[in-house]
């Protein structure tokens, strides 16, 4: 080891050398990229150091003379709610169902938009499409409920199809809002969602779908052979980056699509921090769940990207 | 596949499906259209309504008794302009800024060579799962940076987004790797080669940014409730209408008061004023938007590693 | 001369300035209140009158998102208004130590006004260390209480249900289904064929005290929210203080509502109703009756009644349980005496440089001057006197209720956060002018004057007792359950799930197997509860 290392003295000065000489040759690189580099980091992670309140019970009444360590407490209080660890599984559910069912919705209206030749009309379904995207959730949640009533649309028309004898009690039974959730987020947000995969589609080189055409490819075909790959680093990156993001399943829509009677299945972790952590001032409660959802979604992310790359996808990190 | 393996009644079938499929298809796209314009013109029908009636319910596509209450509620207010000016003003200046920094960090990144590039994109790629928290945040702000009441709070902390330096990144590895180079035997440095040739290139990648930045940061109204809002020169228009809405649910409940509860002749209500807030807001944005569309013609890709 | 003059006009500048610093110097105080609002007018004629007066210009800061995250980071950061109003979390502020205790400040020769608004009750709103941080914005009644009607909690009912009945009276709880399931029977669809609906529960979030609420009413008692008092203390001095949701009093109630329901007056949605739906629906004039507090569904009355819908609006009934329930014969006590707004109103915060000012300011605003113009406006433009009698136009009346007119004619958020005076003036005036039974009957409708005329009545409230004495602990839904906060939560999470599950029992078997479930899963959180109401409400009783 000891004479490998006299050996190659001159060698490695050499390769310092080159070190320095490469570092300056990038200087302006890294006059373009560290300024942002610190940004970030005092940005995005000096609050961390606001994770040691996690481990402490910082509540109202202690804000001022200073809150106590108290190790895991926090942590174990949520984990030994069942509603806590029910909140997980809703969270997980959800977010779940929304990533497939929102990514498969915006692809395949992204796929039928490039579809269509003419220009005017595609523009138009653009744009109406997702204009959506600007209402409010109140306002959204509210319209939902009204179809999805007793007495509303949605069961009228069941109804008149002789689909279903009596009303479906869509918005009391718990075994429905997983699914009404990912109907709302899909029509809210498909139209937003598809802009990226659009103009990912529109970079597509136009010549291949020509070659294709040539060689005799359907529609279908060249949707396949073309369109669906020309997509598919966006889709891999997006997916990549959802999945870290699994944790998050929204607040406001379970908050005010929520009630007592689908509770077990509509309380997503956010939800129950609301009512345990942050109405009650239990300050290191919500965060320590702040810290358990950031811990996860990093897990989960690395995870993901890790099979992207042994399937030798595109990857993130 | 080849045209010769294509036996010829397959052929045929196809040609079907041209006359078919786009029939289909556009039939499909209207039904989509009508399923999300309804709601949209429902809620724009409801803002026109008289708010005590609209409170009843049942109002489709058109006002049933027409009135501007919610509108005169929301526009009567001097602040309303005050407001207006200021979102415009940190709309535009968060949206400049940040594309250049975004872009900026883009360059850096899409640039093999550059020895810090793993590095920086950890680091950075990791913001986005890694959130500390309304409270340590607010702290960073309020205590350690003192931008409360001030217009910079607006800006400063939303300077830089991952996502879209993904995005940018991806637009510039696409890019022709010629042109860089020939500049560079030019002798230019990286940032004239990055603000004389690739900027300029970007635009479509940058439109499609600048319009997440720019309805992103329209639409925030949490900073100005934490941060400003005891100053009412920095009133945000999303706070204030977030503002109007909270007021007149509040003045429905009246809650405790039993004053004058027996007597309430407000013509708009929550639910009129809801919706004359989100037309208000969304406006602007639907008139920008055509604006940025013609530039998604040439179209952007997320890509990452490829491992 | 010209020097002369030069030296008079200095010594008079010198002397006005010195004038004006002993009649203070103008400041600005900053202001939050934990109450979404509308930023005044830059002119508003009364904040002009104020600060003409005291020198004192108002900042005003409302809230707009979330009240505890708002609260929690300003109290976080110490980041304190001069005046706080933390609106229905404002013990968060006291428990936080961001107030000045009061009574620092106050006493009977410096500021007589307040100290004799609070006299009577005293007792009530000091705490345990004697200090006093908010002055009660509402509930303190001069001379007499004026009860015009029931703003508070009952059953409702549409009046054209009494009117069909020929103007029954209703007092039990039996009496008032059995007229609701008869008039479904007769006329199961309103004039445009709308099916009626005999019982509305509202359960959403906090507004769920129309679910679990009653019980309490029909065994005879005022709300006290979640428990159940016992207003004569025993031997020891001891007020018995029951959850009644476990008690055997609470499930005949619940039978009831499960009865109705399997009769098809109750429709399932309004379980998952929201507070918009549940108004829409009122409005619509289809719902016969439910339990409520009046102020709740203000929105839908005013729908109602511009529709001119008269028929359809509510009238209170004050319900109790007859005496085939076998808890003997109960007399309905809804209407309580004047309940101080406990903890409620504008504090003054520690960071605040002039707590002196500013509590002489509430002194002088609680003089009658100022009272007359902060809840009556100006003599001539916003009421005008007849006969010693103040009066108001409806035009006058009514645009108190706009806010544009509002924001430039009111000091509504420093009207609606201090202490002010209630009841009548010494001259027989309201100090309301909702109050004022002048106004009150001129802006009846006629539906109404006759609705009454046949029972004999001149105002809504005849429908009620007279309001009983305020107990010593005020009402005890006031109590601050932070201490307990998570068996709270669970307590009241347990029964939002559990009750509806009860009323739409398939049968009474099912519905005793349910009951018996809620009971089993609501009994350990209920008892801390109880535990914890019985020593909050004797610590008040032997204070």
């Amino acid at each position: 080891m000891t004479t490998k290392a006299i050996n190659n003295k001159p060698a490695q000065a050499a390769k310092r050398k080159k070190i320095w000489r490469t570092l300056w040759d990038q200087k302006y690189l890294m006059l373009m990229s560290i300024p942002v580099l610190l940004y970030v980091l005092f940005f995005n992670y000096y609050p961390l150091w606001g994770w040691r309140y996690a481990f402490q019970n910082l509540n109202l009444n202690n804000l001022k003379k200073g809150a106590d360590w108290i190790g895991f407490e926090n942590f174990t209080w949520l984990f030994n709610r069942p509603e806590f660890i029910n909140s997980i599984r809703n969270t997980l559910a959800m977010s779940t169902i929304n990533l497939i069912v929102g990514t498969i919705a915006s692809i395949v209206l992204a796929i039928l938009l490039n579809e269509v030749r003419n220009k005017a009309f595609k523009r138009t379904v653009q744009t109406v499409t997702y204009l959506p995207h600007f209402l409010s959730m109140v306002i959204v949640v509210g319209m939902a409920q009204n179809m999805f009533m007793s007495d509303g649309p949605i069961n009228n028309m069941l109804i008149a199809a002789k689909l279903v004898d009596s009303p479906v009690y869509w918005l009391g039974e718990g075994k429905y809002f997983w699914f009404l959730v990912a109907i709302i987020n899909v029509w809210k947000e498909v139209g937003w969602n598809s802009i990226i995969y659009i103009s990912t589609m529109t970079s597509i080189d136009p010549t291949l779908y020509e070659a294709a055409s040539i060689d005799g490819a359907g529609r279908f075909k060249r949707i396949l052979h073309v369109t669906l790959p020309g997509i598919k680093s966006t889709f891999m990156v997006l997916l990549i980056m959802n999945i870290g993001h699994l944790m998050e399943a929204g607040f406001e829509i379970q908050y005010l699509m929520g009630n007592d009677l689908n509770i077990d299945f509509s309380q997503t972790i956010d939800v129950f921090v609301m009512k345990y952590g942050i109405s009650a001032g239990n300050y290191g409660r919500a965060i320590a769940s702040g810290m358990f959802k950031s811990v996860v979604g990093i897990i989960l992310l690395f995870g993901a990207n890790f099979i992207a790359k042994k399937l030798d996808e595109d990857t993130l990190l | 596949m080849t045209a010769a393996t294509m036996p010829k009644i397959q052929k045929r079938k196809s040609k079907n499906h041209d006359i078919a499929f786009p029939l289909v298809n556009g039939i499909f796209l209207c039904v989509l259209m009508f399923v999300t314009l309804f709601p949209v013109l429902n809620t724009v029908a409801i803002s026109f309504n008289d708010g005590i009636d609209a409170v009843r319910g049942g109002i489709g596509i058109w006002p049933r008794i027409f009135s501007t209450e919610a509108y005169n509620a929301l526009l009567s207010d001097k602040l309303t302009y005050t407001a207006f000016g200021i979102s415009v003003a940190r709309t535009v200046l968060t949206t400049l800024l940040n594309l250049l920094l975004t872009s900026m960090l883009a360059f850096a990144l899409s640039r093999k060579e550059y020895v810090f590039n793993k590095f920086i994109t950890f680091i950075v790629v990791m913001t986005m799962y890694v959130n500390a928290g309304l409270i340590p945040n607010y702290l960073l702000i309020a205590k350690t940076l003192k931008l409360t009441k001030t217009f910079w709070v607006y800006i400063i902390p939303t300077m830089f987004s991952c996502f879209n330096m993904i995005v940018i990144r991806t637009y510039i590895m696409g890019l022709p790797e010629a042109l860089a180079e020939s500049a560079r035997i030019d002798g230019a440095n990286d940032f004239r080669i990055f603000w004389q040739i690739i900027f300029p290139l970007c635009t479509p990648v940058l439109a499609t940014v600048a319009l997440f930045v720019a309805v992103g940061s329209w639409n925030q109204w949490f900073d100005t409730q934490l941060y400003n809002g005891s100053k009412k020169n920095l009133y945000t228009l999303q706070y204030l209408l977030k503002m109007k809405l909270a007021t007149s649910m509040q003045s429905a409940n009246a809650a405790n008061t039993s004053v004058d509860a027996l007597v309430q002749t407000s013509k708009s209500t929550p639910v009129t004023v809801r919706c004359a807030t989100t037309v208000v807001s969304a406006v602007p944005i639907l008139i920008v938007y055509p604006f940025l569309q013609r530039y998604f013609v040439t179209g952007m890709v997320l890509g990452g590693v490829k491992g | 001369m010209k020097k002369f003059l030069a030296g008079i006009l200095a010594l008079i500048m010198v002397l006005s300035l010195c004038s004006f610093a002993v009649a203070e110097e103008p400041i600005t105080v900053t202001v939050f209140r934990g109450d979404p609002g509308d930023q005044p007018t830059d002119d508003n004629k009364i904040y002009k009158l104020i600060e003409e007066e005291f020198g004192i210009k108002f900042e005003f800061e409302f809230l707009a998102g979330d009240l505890d995250e708002t609260l929690g980071t300003k109290l976080m950061n110490e980041d304190y208004p001069d005046l706080f109003d933390g609106g229905n979390s404002a013990e968060k502020l006291i428990n936080a130590g961001a107030l000045i205790n009061l009574l620092d400040y106050m006493s009977e020769e410096k500021t007589p006004n307040l100290w004799n608004h609070i006299a009577a009750i005293k007792d009530q709103i000091v705490n345990e260390n004697g200090e006093l941080f908010i002055i009660p914005n509402y509930g303190i009644n001069y001379n007499e209480q004026v009860v015009n009607a029931c703003n508070g909690p009952a059953f409702f009912l549409q009046k054209q249900v009494l009117a069909w009945a020929g103007y029954p009276q209703v007092k039990t709880l039996n009496e008032y289904f059995d007229l609701i399931e008869k008039f479904i029977a007769e006329n199961p669809t309103d004039a445009n064929g709308a099916k009626y609906e005999g019982f509305a529960i509202l359960c959403e979030d906090w507004r769920h005290f129309c679910l679990i609420n009653p019980v309490q009413h029909l065994m005879g008692q005022p709300n006290e929210g979640e428990v159940f008092i016992n207003r004569t203390a025993d031997e020891n001095g001891n007020h018995e203080v029951d959850v009644f949701i476990v008690q055997d009093y609470a499930k005949p109630y619940y039978k009831k509502l499960n009865e109705m329901f399997n009769k098809g007056l109750i429709n399932a949605d309004t379980f998952v109703m929201n507070y918009d739906q549940y108004i829409a629906k009122l409005s619509s004039g289809v719902v016969l009756g439910m339990f409520d507090q009046t102020w709740d569904f203000g929105p839908a009355t005013d729908a109602l009644n511009t529709a001119e819908m008269f028929g359809n609006t509510y009238v209170a009934l004050p319900l109790v349980y007859d005496e085939s329930y076998g808890f003997g014969a109960i007399s309905e006590q809804y209407l309580n005496g004047g309940v101080p707004n406990k903890d409620r109103g504008f504090g003054i915060s520690v960071s605040c440089e002039y707590p002196e000012r500013l509590v002489m300011m509430f002194e002088e605003l609680l003089s009658d001057k100022w009272q007359t113009i902060l809840q009556w406006g100006i003599e001539g433009e916003d009421y005008y006197v007849e006969n010693g009698r103040l009066l108001m136009t409806k035009e006058q009346y009514n645009q108190r209720a706009d806010a544009t007119w509002k924001m430039a004619n009111m000091a509504a958020t420093i009207w609606e956060s201090s202490p002010k005076k209630q009841g009548l003036m010494d001259d027989g005036n309201a100090w309301t002018p909702g109050d004022q039974g002048e106004i009150l009957m001129a802006f009846m409708s006629d539906y109404d004057k006759e609705f009454l005329g046949k029972y004999g009545f001149t105002k809504w409230a005849d429908f009620f007792n007279a309001p009983c004495e305020l107990a010593p602990w005020g009402e005890a839904w006031q109590i601050d359950k932070a201490p307990i906060n998570d068996d709270y939560t669970d307590f009241n999470s347990i029964q939002d799930k559990w009750l509806p599950i009860c009323i739409m029992s398939a049968d009474d078997a099912t519905f005793d197997a349910n009951w018996d479930a809620f009971q089993a899963e609501i009994a350990p959180s209920a008892k801390v509860y109880e535990d914890f109401m019985q020593e909050e409400v004797m610590k008040l009783v032997n204070k």
